[in-house]
């Protein structure tokens, strides 16, 4: 039958059934007419006619019952009343309602919570036009081991001209500026970004034009500036007159000219500027950030091949600087979230499927036991004639009602969790803040209800009406719940053993591996140090003013009783950036190793708390490397970390020794003559940084302070404010944190995984438990005639609380196996999560499997007293 | 009453309001005389089996109603058969002559 008729005649007889009412009334009466008056022109006189008519309708209603009942609507009245009659059976059941839908909830509950994360994170799209055709460029030097590393701008410039394979390229280069003008001082973000940047992502202003492609003609840059949504909303209130206004940066005046439209946080609250091309640009110095959106029709390989041409004749023509530079890209669906971002919330989605999968076991295996327990009721149906496709639907219905009150108690329980999780304010899960219960995890919701539903139905639906009616109805519901049915729990009860097994490790290895990352070490010392930045515009490091700036106000912290030490460094730690350089030995010809270097002040590593490992630190007399052409030269001195040092000079002493800085790139000279500690410096998870520490001076400045404090630090935020003030009101401050909270935002993500994986694990141990315990205690019911008659022979108590629990353990035991082997399997997954545990932990899976185990066998010990508690007498007589 | 009633094999009647639609539309009791014109009053169709049978064969997608004027005037609702209808038609009465003549053979082997 046509699919269109039947919706059509479905929905009347939904929707309209009044409609469909009254027209069957009316044919009805018509025709009653039409066979009066067909009687009367045969003759009849017209009262015997109109009571002949009505007899041979037989019945206006009775006619319209029989109608009705062929209507395919009628299906649906049918569906209403066993609908009607399963609510019954849950009210009649209340603890099976509660119990089912509280587990369920958890479950779902879960699963919403991180299904919405995961949506919001990974599968919503990039809000810009033809996002698959967007890839970030990044240059390579894999002869060097640098497989991924930003632009530099001659080359960006290079790629942009002689490419062909991409509509449009654009660069982008991160940078801050001080805003004044508007209130007090403010360092806001303000990116410099080529005249096709925005163009290139797909995005038009709202207001105002984009950069025309003079803006970075010219080698000049223009005083203009684009301005994102939120930045224009929060601090211009949506003014809808911004265009031609000026903006003060850096002590400089922009004048806006346009207004870009509400999109992703991170291009959001920023200010856009353009950067001019220059012949002479830098191509040492690696700091662009480069997309292309690819021409219809191109392929990412033909781009590729089309980039390496490219880089054939770069590495031709500039061997010094470009030699063995290749092209890499990544698409733009990874700009979102990052590879380890995507691989913890996949294992979170896995994580959330598996606790789903067991509390689906548990309603089917409580189903069951329910089916049992009604054996005689459903003969009783069977044997008046209800079909078996109606008892499934039966079945059917009550464990899809079930799940549905399940889900809608887990959209409460997500909701809750979700702003729980979003208070937390987690760095590295992207878009968290967006994450809630929009249409698409409403959906998710529905179809994991009906799925579970029916899952959990399955086992009780086909087994309900499978027993022998004739036994069930002789014996009661005692003898006939068969062997098979017992075997179909047990059986249940292995699965979702086994999969707590792996919830449980998964959770177990990620508490492991959380804790060896806090307990590393991590060579700078966190407790009682604050940090926060400020920011001097480019014009105070061309004078003396900055470097006066920091002396100023160091010797006036120290003066302060409350501070231990205090020092600066260019980026921060943890957080910041990582600017690199390759250093050597002079001599050596081997590939340099790759080095972060960190302009810091003498009091920063005793800040931090990095020891001295040997000779000293830096004193007033070291200058900054980078030597100005108008002043003599002198000799460059650099502290180096002692990974460093045993890396170039093995086991000679490093100190007095020469080092090349920005070896194979702009080459200088420089003495060690200090070593420090190792230092985490990329975060808690990398390995130490190889460092190269520089000295801070007039044109080598620092931004990020961190001073040790007797006491609590933040204590001290009001002096730290007022001093600066007093020093230089134009400067603002910002990022005020204690390195302690730093650490701990930093590892966030891996903290909730952990506590997340972990409250799954106790989840589904918590319903394997209920599981075990059910269909033993009802095992032991059933079997209290055959106990009685063991005791009577002779056997004791103990023989009976060891046989219970051996039958309990069985599948607990067969659980874990097979949940060992699944972890074992699964953990792989795992181990670019982990820090400092293998996936195959001995511990954590030696001490899960105790955990089910001593669980499952006090689920096992109830039921098994109440056994051993048996009176034979009494337990004898119940036959 | 009427003469006489021969019990409707079951099926029989979808075939006959098939057949008698086939020709033109008609309204319910236009259907049931029309039977039992064509049957020689063997077939007597009354309103309690005739209209589940309409109804249901409407659900089918066989045939469609719509309100029309009966033929002195009076509001009527009209069935029409749909090609899938037509269709069904041709189906069952191949169904039919091949009974019918297995049964008149079986029935004269005796």
């Amino acid at each position: 039958m046509p699919l269109w008729p039947k919706l059509n005649s479905l929905w009347r007889s939904l929707m309209e059934r009044q409609k469909v009412e009254d027209d069957l009334t009316n044919e009805i009466r018509s025709y009653c007419e039409l066979l009066e008056q067909q009687k009367i022109r045969e003759g009849v006189d017209p009262v015997t006619a109109r009571r002949e008519a009505s007899i041979e309708l037989g019945g206006a209603e009775k006619l319209k019952e029989e109608v009705r009942n062929v209507r395919r609507g009628a299906a649906f009245d049918v569906l209403g009343a066993e609908l009607r009659q399963s609510l019954r059976g849950l009210r009649r059941n209340p603890s099976l309602a509660v119990l089912g839908t509280t587990m369920l909830s958890l479950g779902m509950g879960a699963s919403i919570v991180v299904f919405s994360i995961f949506q919001s994170a990974l599968l919503k799209p990039l809000p810009f036009r033809d996002s698959n055709r967007l890839l970030a460029i990044w240059e390579t030097r894999l002869d060097r081991g640098i497989d991924q590393a930003s632009f530099s701008e001659a080359n960006f410039w290079d790629v942009r001209s002689y490419n062909h394979s991409f509509s449009e390229v654009g660069a982008y280069h991160y940078d801050e500026a001080n805003l004044t003008g508007l209130g007090p001082a403010e360092k806001v973000v303000a990116c410099e970004v080529s005249a096709g940047f925005l163009r290139t992502l797909g995005v038009s202003p709202i207001l105002g034009r984009d950069f025309s492609y003079d803006d970075d003609r010219g080698g000049f840059r223009n005083p203009v500036v684009i301005i994102g949504n939120k930045f224009w909303k929060t601090r211009f209130g949506s003014d809808p007159n911004i265009l031609g206004k000026a903006l003060r940066l850096n002590d400089k005046a922009y004048v806006v000219i346009g207004v870009l439209p509400p999109g992703e946080p991170w291009i959001d609250d920023q200010l856009y500027m353009p950067f001019g091309y220059r012949p002479d640009a830098d191509r040492d110095s690696w700091e662009f950030q480069v997309i292309g959106r690819l021409k219809p029709g191109t392929t990412q390989e033909a781009a590729q091949v089309d980039l390496a041409q490219i880089a054939g004749s770069l590495a031709q023509s500039f061997p010094e600087q470009d030699k063995g530079i290749g092209f890499f890209f990544t698409p733009s669906s990874t700009w979102v979230a990052s590879q380890t971002t995507r691989r913890a919330l996949w294992v979170l989605l896995g994580a959330v499927t598996f606790l789903l999968l067991i509390a689906c076991l548990n309603i089917a295996n409580l189903l069951l036991a329910r089916g049992t327990a009604r054996m005689r009721e459903i003969a009783v149906r069977t044997a008046l004639g209800a079909s078996r496709a109606r008892l499934i639907r039966f079945v059917m219905m009550e464990s899809l009602l079930l799940n549905g009150f399940g889900a809608a108690a887990g959209l409460f329980v997500a909701y809750v969790g979700i702003g729980v999780i979003q208070s937390l304010e987690i760095r590295g899960i992207p878009r968290l803040a967006d994450a809630g219960l929009n249409p698409w995890v409403l959906a998710f919701a529905v179809f994991i209800a009906l799925v579970t539903g029916i899952l959990s139905g399955l086992a009780p639906a086909l087994q309900a009406p499978a027993s022998g009616i004739a036994a069930a109805l002789r014996d009661g519901d005692r003898q006939t719940s068969s062997r098979g049915q017992g075997r179909l729990r047990n059986i249940l009860v292995t699965g979702e053993v086994a999969l707590s097994f792996l919830l449980l490790v998964g959770g177990g290895l990620l508490i492991r591996s959380f804790k060896e990352l806090m307990t590393v070490d991590r060579g700078f010392h966190t407790e009682n140090r604050l940090v926060f930045t400020v920011n001097m515009p480019r014009s105070y490091w061309e004078r003396v003013v900055g470097k006066q700036f920091l002396d100023r106000f160091f010797e006036r912290l120290k003066a302060n009783p409350q501070v231990l030490a205090s020092g600066a460094v260019n980026q921060r730690p943890v957080e910041g950036g990582d600017p690199g350089m390759g250093i050597d030995t002079p001599q050596s010809s081997a590939k340099p190793p790759w080095a972060g270097w960190r302009v810091v002040t003498p009091g920063y590593f005793a800040a931090v708390g990095l020891p001295l490992v040997r000779g000293r630190l830096f004193g007033e007399n070291d200058k900054p490397v980078w030597i100005p052409k108008d002043v003599p030269p002198y000799p460059r001195r650099v502290i180096i970390s002692d990974r460093l040092a045993k890396q170039i000079f093995k086991n000679e002493d490093a100190i007095g020794k020469q080092v090349l800085l920005w070896k194979g790139q702009s080459s200088g000279l420089a003495e060690v003559v200090g070593i420090v500690g190792d230092s985490r410096e990329r975060g808690l998870a990398e390995n130490p940084t190889l460092t190269v520490y520089l000295p801070y001076g007039t044109n080598a400045l620092t931004s990020e302070f961190v001073v040790h404090t007797r006491d609590n630090p933040l204590a001290l935020v009001p002096t730290i404010r007022s001093l600066v003030g007093e020093l230089d009101p134009n400067l603002p401050i910002s990022n005020m944190r204690s390195f302690d909270q730093i650490v701990y935002r930093s590892v966030a993500p891996q903290r909730l995984n952990a506590v997340l994986l972990s409250i799954f694990g106790v989840l589904a141990l918590l319903l394997a438990t209920t599981g075990i315990y059910g269909v033993l205690s009802y095992s032991i019911t059933r079997r209290t005639p055959e106990i009685g008659l063991r005791v009577a022979l002779g056997a004791t108590r103990s023989n009976i609380l060891g046989m219970t629990i051996r039958q309990g353990l069985r599948p607990a035991l067969i659980g874990a196996l097979l949940g060992a082997i699944g972890a074992f399997w699964l953990s792989r997954y795992l181990a670019t999560l982990l820090f400092g545990v293998k996936p195959f932990d001995a511990l954590t899976y030696l001490a899960v499997a105790a955990l089910l185990l001593a669980t499952a066998a006090l689920a096992c010990y109830i039921p098994g007293r109440r056994a051993m508690q048996t009176d034979p007498a009494t337990a004898l007589r119940i036959e | 009453m009427p003469p006489s009633n021969t019990n409707l094999l079951q099926g029989t009647l979808d075939v006959l309001i098939l057949k008698v639609l086939a020709l033109q539309p008609m309204h319910g009791l236009g259907i049931s005389n029309r039977i039992a014109q064509v049957t020689s009053n063997t077939f007597l169709v009354k309103p309690g089996s005739l209209f589940p049978a309409l109804h249901r064969m409407e659900e089918a997608g066989w045939l469609t109603s719509s309100w029309g004027e009966s033929e002195n005037n009076r509001r009527a609702k009209f069935y029409r058969l749909t090609a899938v209808g037509r269709r069904q038609l041709k189906q069952e009465t191949d169904l039919w002559a091949r009974i019918s003549a297995a049964m008149a053979r079986a029935l004269k082997a005796t």
